[in-house]
């Protein structure tokens, strides 16, 4: 790995060959390789099953579905808020709209997993066991309202086009409650399969997801485990972002929108692909949601109340820090259950630490780093940075 | 549509109504600039949105009706019984009330909370406001101060109608009222505006206002006082949104809870109504808070009434795609 | 940027041959009544150095916004290497060959040094978002290329130790230099340096000066530069065009410029020949 940096083309050739010597190296481990891309995922599933089927034993008798109610919602709050951050924490946008998203997704998924099991089953019970048909239909569910938020991502990131963070800001806000107010603007839920399958097609305008009162009966299929395979794709997926050159990309406009262009930065399309990938977790989540047991569905969730508790878990967590967010998505979650008897408060105390954070520690507890940076870096000796390093000095004709 | 036409052609429906929404336009119009210009001042000074600003209604609305249940009892009044109307002064002092302790909350936010923040980036005085809004907000909500249900405001003024026609004969007569409260509202905010306008342009506080608005670092340079200005900006935006907020429950008795999602959307319009007009002009936003209010009512009128924040937000989004500087605006470049 | 620079540096000069690389036909552009810049004509070649001086206010850094998309001109016409660029947002301008330093340094603060170098130097990436996300063979073959080359520019300019820093983290004379670092990564045909011996002490601007003439030669690049420091314009430019009041006074070699009335008059007798 020695080479001489003589004239740049002699550089480019030079780094050419030995990348292309690396690449055969790597094509010997290629089937280990694209086993490492999906290795990550493969752990969350095995973490995910682990929590599904022992944290129910753990925690015995009575208390134990209140714990992995807690436990699910948590799971639900970090994807909400991992994903928001990929807005207002890496491209330095500014989302309020986030909870308008989950509903969309949310309200989508309900109708297909609703009408789906009515249509093939006859009613709207669970249907089948651990990953059986009536799963197969939730996720399916809950992919395609992830589909349609990230549609409606990509008509709100538009504006975004043109307009600067506290236009969109207000922007996003607005989106959040004209989903409310059409939401509650639905027909009545249909609750006979007899009735749906003979009603034809115009029974479905407006789409009877229950107005204002709510979309009830969703059938419950949201357990831990689906929530933290999710919660796992969401991780993985927001730090290869963010490591990547898209995530730097995405970076560089919430650095200095004017170098990022001029660096060959598409800025509209890195803002709307945020937008985008955002809102299809919040969907997907608002699918989770939409199932749980315990939760009834309604056009109240697209309000900007619901997005302001997620805006607080992203700017209490840090921009960009995912490790940060999850932190404080999993605080901000599961104090107030313990709290409950201050319930009154617990907005105060929300509004006073995002202005006291504000003031003091503007960047959020972990800043920009996420929470292994803390300590002293191990892989001092890591490839690249060492092997240039030295080759360089070695050159005399480094300058 | 949920609302019933008793008209057979919705395109020509009778005069009657167009008048009567005309009306409403007009006095709600009022309230959505009074609103709009303390969005636009603060944004023309300082560039952020006031989020809290909407909260500053809401604390004059509530403090309206707090001041007057306890004052009608004092004067063998019934506060709950709307054919029971105090005399003229009770609503004067119940205004100038609201509007001087809403005067010192804004003072005292933007003393202790945004002047701090004023080299800070955008989106954290941004953030900041939001923690304000939901702090006023949960403050009011909390049961030794407002409290979480909704109230009715007391009648305090007369329910008096200065003109009626009647559009019409026989089975379908129907007649337009222009009541007192409309009248009342329509003049008193025309009068804060036009105050407004001759304090930013035509006194020395004015012209220190738009010079810091202008450049806060060159302002200060000259000599001009830019803490004060800036104190006073908010102030000046505090006490009109107290009155606009007496004003709206005067009009609308039925108050929600302070946190409740109304309130967001008066604010949210009254700031849709800054930007329309273009934000940080002062006479851009009287005129987007009653172009708001017209595409509101008349499209609440004439469309559906269940969709009348849709055309709102959707003008916004029309706007700010057509032209972004609003309407009365001047497009900024951003120096490279 | 998979193939190897030789290649496009064989295409830049098939693609000028005689003609100029960059060839500005009397663009102009007005905000509200102020003519900023009036009938502004240049012809680079490929390889040349030309610099860009004038007062203060003279509308120099508004040439370089026109050049790449930051304003569209309101007349006149701009080709690369034949090519009318027209109607192109600041991002396809960079993709077509110009490159820009900023006068007040705009570095990404928060991205470590080689990580703007990458970013500068993936535009033309071809990886998405699934490939990204699955981290393909292809895309860690491209990030792996980048990295390459990134290291590559960091080490000619003698900042490869300081590749894992923050940007900003680094002194006044590194950030200079980093952003010249950066605008090379976009592999453009064309550099546009504006002030880049703004703040930098004698000991560092002979330095640049050299190596902005280095830099011409080895990754033949044409160099459109703004200074105020004459004597370091003097010596590098090979063609010299003055500015005033968004009207071009003068164009010539050092020498010709010097004595030229209309240059002293505008700078009011101060100091072109001691700087």
């Amino acid at each position: 790995m020695t080479r001489t940096p003589d004239s740049r083309r002699n550089n480019g050739s030079a780094s050419h060959a030995e990348v292309t010597a690396s690449a055969s190296d790597s094509q010997s481990g290629f089937v280990g390789n694209t086993l490492m891309g999906l290795m990550p995922f493969a752990v969350g599933i095995v973490l995910a099953s682990l929590l599904h089927f022992v944290l129910p034993h753990v925690i015995p008798g009575r208390a134990g579905p209140y714990y992995s109610r807690i436990v699910t919602d948590i799971g639900i709050a970090i994807i909400m808020a991992v994903s928001l951050n990929i807005v207002n924490g890496m491209t330095g946008q500014f989302s309020i709209g986030h909870a308008g998203f989950m509903t969309l997704g949310g309200y989508m998924a309900a109708f297909m997993s609703y009408y789906g099991s009515m249509y093939l089953w006859g009613s709207a019970e669970t249907h089948g066991g651990f990953l059986g048909t009536g799963e197969l239909l939730f996720v399916m569910s809950c992919i395609s309202g992830g589909l349609l938020a990230a549609g409606a991502g990509y008509v709100v990131g538009l504006p975004s086009l043109r307009l600067r963070g506290d236009y969109l800001a207000i922007v996003t806000l607005g989106f959040g409650e004209i989903i409310r107010v059409i939401l509650q603007q639905t027909g009545k839920v249909i609750d006979n399969a007899q009735a749906l399958k003979t009603g034809g097609l115009s029974q479905m305008i407006p789409p009877p997801v229950g107005g204002a009162l709510g979309f009830d009966d969703v059938p419950k299929y949201t357990n831990l485990f689906w929530v933290y395979t999710i919660l796992t794709v969401t991780l993985v997926v927001a730090y290869r972002l963010k490591r990547s050159g898209l995530g730097r990309a995405m970076i560089s406009v919430r650095e200095d929108e004017i170098a990022a262009q001029a660096m060959g930065v598409n800025i509209a399309r890195q803002k709307v692909l945020a937008f985008v990938i955002a809102a299809f977790f919040a969907g997907v989540a608002g699918g989770l949601f939409a199932h749980e047991r315990g939760v009834i569905l309604s056009p109240k969730d697209a309000g900007f109340q619901r997005s302001f508790d997620y805006v607080i878990m992203t700017v209490l967590g840090g921009r960009g820090s995912i490790t940060g967010v999850m932190l404080a998505a999993g605080l901000l979650t599961a104090l107030p259950e313990f709290l409950r008897e201050f319930e009154q408060y617990r907005l105060i105390v929300y509004a006073l630490l995002l202005i006291i954070m504000m003031l003091v520690r503007p960047q959020g507890l972990l800043g920009i780093h996420e929470i292994w940076d803390l300590w002293p870096r191990r892989r001092s000796t890591s490839l690249p940075s060492s092997t240039v390093a030295t080759s360089a000095t070695s050159s005399p004709e480094a300058r | 549509m949920a609302t019933v036409h008793y008209f057979p052609d919705p395109l020509f429906p009778p005069m009657s109504d167009f008048v009567q929404t005309l009306i409403t336009a007009l006095a709600i119009g009022s309230l959505y600039a009074l609103i709009a210009l303390g969005y636009t001042m603060v944004y023309g000074i300082l560039k952020f949105i006031n989020f809290a600003h909407s909260d500053i209604v809401v604390l004059g609305a509530w403090l309206s009706y707090t001041l007057a249940v306890r004052i009608l009892p004092s004067l063998g009044l019934d506060p709950h019984n709307p054919a029971t109307v105090p005399p003229f002064w009770v609503a004067a002092v119940v205004m100038l009330a609201a509007m001087v302790f809403c005067g010192v909350i804004g003072f005292a936010i933007e003393r202790l909370a945004y002047r701090r923040l004023r080299r800070a980036p955008r989106l954290n005085v941004l953030i900041t406001a939001i923690g304000v809004s939901l702090l006023l907000q949960n403050i009011g909500q909390l049961d030794f101060v407002f409290g979480a249900s909704p109230q009715k405001m007391p009648a305090l003024l007369p329910s008096w109608e200065l003109a009626s026609i009647t559009f019409g004969e026989g089975e379908s007569a129907r007649r337009v009222v222009l009541g007192l409260i409309d009248v009342v509202i329509f003049s008193l905010a025309t009068t804060l505006m036009l105050l407004m306008q001759y304090l930013v342009f035509h006194t020395k506080l004015g012209v220190a206002m738009r010079a810091v608005s202008f450049n806060t670092d060159n302002a200060a340079l000259m000599g001009i006082p830019v803490d004060r200005v800036v104190s006073f900006t908010f102030v000046l935006g505090s006490v009109l949104a107290a009155a606009a907020g007496f004003l709206y429950v005067t009009k609308y008795p039925s108050m929600n809870q302070p946190a409740h999602a109304v309130w967001v959307l008066l604010g949210l319009k009254a700031f849709v109504a800054a930007v329309i007009g273009g934000i940080g002009n002062v006479r851009g936003a009287v005129l987007g808070g009653f172009v708001i209010a017209f595409v509101e009512q008349f499209g609440a009128f004439y469309i559906s009434s269940n969709y009348r924040d849709v055309y709102v937000f959707a003008l916004l989004i029309v706007i700010l795609l057509v032209k972004p500087s609003g309407l009365l605006g001047s497009p900024v470049r951003e120096k490279v | 940027m998979t193939k190897p620079p030789a290649i496009t540096t064989a295409e830049k000069k098939t693609a000028t041959g005689s003609e100029a690389l960059l060839d500005i036909n009397s663009i102009g552009i007005s905000f509200g009544g102020l003519k900023a810049v009036q009938n502004f004509s240049l012809q680079l070649p490929a390889a040349g150095l030309f610099g860009l001086i004038g007062p203060n206010g003279a509308g120099k850094t508004t040439i370089f916004n026109l050049l790449t998309g930051v304003y569209e001109p309101d007349s006149g016409e701009i080709h690369l290497a034949s090519r009318r660029l027209f109607n192109c947002r600041p991002h396809e301008i960079t993709a077509a060959g110009i490159a820009r330093t900023f006068q007040n340094i705009r570095l990404f603060p928060d991205l470590s040094v080689l990580d703007n170098v990458r970013l500068a130097g993936q535009l033309h990436n071809r990886h998405g978002l699934l490939s990204t996300l699955l981290r393909t063979r292809g895309y860690r073959f491209e990030e792996h290329l980048l990295q390459e080359r990134a290291f590559n520019l960091l080490e000619i300019f003698d900042l490869q130790d300081r590749a894992h820093e923050l940007a900003s983290n680094l002194s006044y004379g590194h950030q200079r230099k980093l952003e010249i670092v950066r605008a090379l990564a976009t592999n453009p045909q064309v550099l546009l340096l504006d002030e880049p011996a703004a703040g930098l002490n004698p000991q560092e601007k002979k330095l640049l000066a050299l190596s902005i003439q280095q830099i011409r030669d080895r990754f033949q690049v044409a160099v459109l530069l703004i200074e105020h420091d004459m004597p370091l314009v003097m010596e590098i430019c090979e063609q010299i065009i003055v500015l005033d009041h968004g009207m071009t006074i003068c164009r010539g070699t050092p020498r010709e410029v010097q004595n030229d009335e209309r240059v002293i008059a505008a700078y009011l007798g101060s100091g072109l020949s001691d700087g």
